[in-house]
């Protein structure tokens, strides 16, 4: 089995940050960890930052999810299985990538790897309480495709925003995703980023082929499987 | 069933929604057909750096897999290379930017447009004309170039423009501007080849990503000028979008496309299906194209091709009569079929040899 955690979030959401806090605990529990970034245009740095702490990066890029990213990215998960062997693989992924599209993506790798089956974390999606007002006003549409997708928001950046800027960010997932788990904390020191471990680690998000199917079917006959 | 039109009198057929023996089929096999030509080994970086290479691999496809269409789509980074951006060319993968071009916004400012007689646009034309020629009396055929906004992204990285969209507005109307210019003479160049249409890849009118006053801001406006050009330079303007939330309104009411090639997103809350699409009216006066998973090219049977290709023209035939319509879908994948060495080439005859036998419409 293996486990993959998307931490998504926007551009300057904190999601580096975060994502080298979280797998640091993660190793520290005793986990082989490896990392994917999908942050086109950003990617060598990224990938610096996380090969500083001694995880095993990989680097995805492309054309468009649906079809050349998929494939690149179903097969770059193969090989860190095939190669390093990770239990978990977090992945990082671009600020306009959808949580559904990489999942799919990701569940085509079992067929490149020797009877492994692929579960996925909840999907965290960061969003940065300090600029909230500005992701609002600048980048709304996705930054609401990303907290529409999450199973957990995880408002960042809480130790140096405002209350009201804290409320507003509150305010603003639940709107989109009622269902969402609301988390709270600060990447940079080290706030919160044990208990999304422990999410990580003790829970599971959907898979795309199932939930793909249920919804044919219910498409097909107009009910739910 | 055999087929008792041609591919150009269906193609027209359906264009103008007149009854046709079959529905027409475009896969979006591409880069693909590389795979087709000589010993199969061409590698991709050959393919779309060379206007006669680039150009055998649609008539080898042709001849490969009998389509109704061909449309010059090479990779979403020729103007972003020609801009000055690194693009990574890996013998099977698709060529992508790896250090944007655009990094600062004085570098949105200062940008002038690509020289459309060199680099890979130049490729891009000279490599449209010779499939034009080879192919233009037995198939529909058109150009493809991205749009100006999703040239920007490519040139500078996503997340950075959208976050310039509100910071830099300016700076970044600058840009589009200029990537205007250039597309304009690519269209011109386009003209030349004489191609029957050009598709324009509008990749960022999606719901998911900005609403339809950025849109029209941001994009809206550049494409309405460019698609005009696109017309006045003998093509059919066409668009195709991939997006799981398009702008339907915008692209195909607004905009009037004559071909709009998109996808579906099962799982995506709004996205729309063949079905849902025709039911309210896109298709009333474009052609649309879609949307069998372009995964499924590499990933599923032939069997399960065939079947989900019988159950889209099962689908899209219902909506149809239902809509009074007699030929205004093209069986197609809502992108490109992968083009990595793993795609199965007998996928892609499936779907089209399924659309053959079962393509037929009669209300």
């Amino acid at each position: 089995m293996v486990k993959i955690a998307q931490v998504a979030g926007f551009l300057g959401s904190g999601k580096t940050t975060f994502l080298i806090e979280l797998a640091k605990i993660l190793v520290d529990r005793g986990h082989k960890i490896a990392i994917i970034v999908n942050d086109v245009g950003e990617i060598n740095v990224d990938v610096r930052i996380v090969e500083m702490y001694g995880l095993k990066a990989k680097e995805i890029s492309g054309g468009c999810i649906c079809c050349q990213i998929a494939g690149n990215f179903a097969n770059t998960i193969a090989v860190l299985q095939n190669t390093f062997h990770p239990d978990l693989i977090i992945v990082e992924p671009s600020g306009v990538a959808i949580p559904w599209g990489l999942k799919r993506a990701a569940e085509y790798s079992e067929e490149e790897m020797d009877g492994e089956v692929i579960v996925h974390a909840p999907v965290i999606t960061l969003v940065d309480a300090l600029r909230i007002d500005e992701l609002i006003q600048s980048v709304r549409r996705l930054v609401e495709t990303q907290i529409r997708e999450a199973d957990v928001v995880f408002i960042n950046k809480v130790d140096s925003a405002t209350q009201d800027k804290i409320d507003m960010a509150v305010k603003f997932s639940r709107s989109i995703n009622p269902n969402a788990e609301i988390m709270f904390g600060s990447g940079k020191n080290n706030q919160g980023v044990r208990e999304a471990a422990d999410l990580i680690e003790t829970r599971t998000s959907p898979r795309y082929d199932e939930s793909y199917e249920k919804e044919m079917l219910k498409k097909e006959y107009g009910r739910k499987a | 069933m055999a087929d008792t039109m041609n591919h150009l009198e269906r193609g027209m057929a359906s264009l103008q929604n007149k009854p046709v023996d079959r529905l027409v089929t475009y896969p979006l096999a591409m880069g693909v057909c590389r795979r087709l030509v000589g010993d199969g080994k061409m590698t991709y970086r050959d393919w779309a750096s060379d206007p006669k290479k680039f150009a055998s691999a649609f008539i080898e496809g042709q001849k490969h897999f009998d389509f109704d269409f061909a449309i010059g789509l090479m990779d979403l980074s020729v103007a972003a290379g020609d801009m000055g951006s690194t693009v990574r060319m890996d013998d099977q993968n698709t060529p992508f930017v790896t250090d944007p071009a655009l990094k600062t916004v004085e570098d949105y400012e200062t940008l002038t447009p690509p020289d459309v007689k060199k680099g890979r646009s130049k490729v891009l034309v000279d490599g449209t004309k010779l499939f034009v020629d080879a192919l233009g009396s037995q198939v529909i055929t058109a150009a493809f170039l991205e749009g100006p906004l999703l040239s920007l992204t490519q040139a500078a990285s996503a997340e950075k423009v959208f976050m310039d969209m509100y910071n830099n507005p300016s700076a970044v109307h600058k840009a589009l501007k200029t990537i205007t210019e250039y597309n304009a003479n690519m269209v011109r160049g386009m003209g030349t080849t004489k191609c029957a249409g050009l598709v324009w890849d509008y990749l960022w009118g999606s719901y998911s990503c900005l609403g339809d006053k950025e849109y029209e801001e941001f994009e809206g406006k550049y494409a309405r000028g460019l698609n005009e050009l696109t017309g006045k330079e003998g093509m059919a303007m066409c668009i195709h979008n991939c997006a799981d939330l398009p702008h339907l309104d915008t692209q195909i009411k607004a905009f009037k496309p004559a071909i709009y090639s998109m996808a579906y997103y099962p799982l995506i809350p709004g996205s729309p299906s063949a079905k849902e699409t025709i039911e309210k009216g896109y298709a009333d006066n474009c052609l649309i194209g879609g949307q069998i998973d372009p995964q499924g090219f590499v990933r599923w049977s032939q069997e399960k091709m065939q079947k989900t290709t019988m159950n889209l023209l099962q689908e899209v035939k219902t909506a149809m009569c239902a809509r009074g319509l007699h030929s205004k879908y093209c069986i197609a994948s809502g992108c490109e079929v992968p083009p990595t060495v793993t795609t199965r080439l007998e996928n892609i005859k499936e779907c089209v040899d399924t659309v053959k036998q079962y393509g037929q419409i009669k209300c």
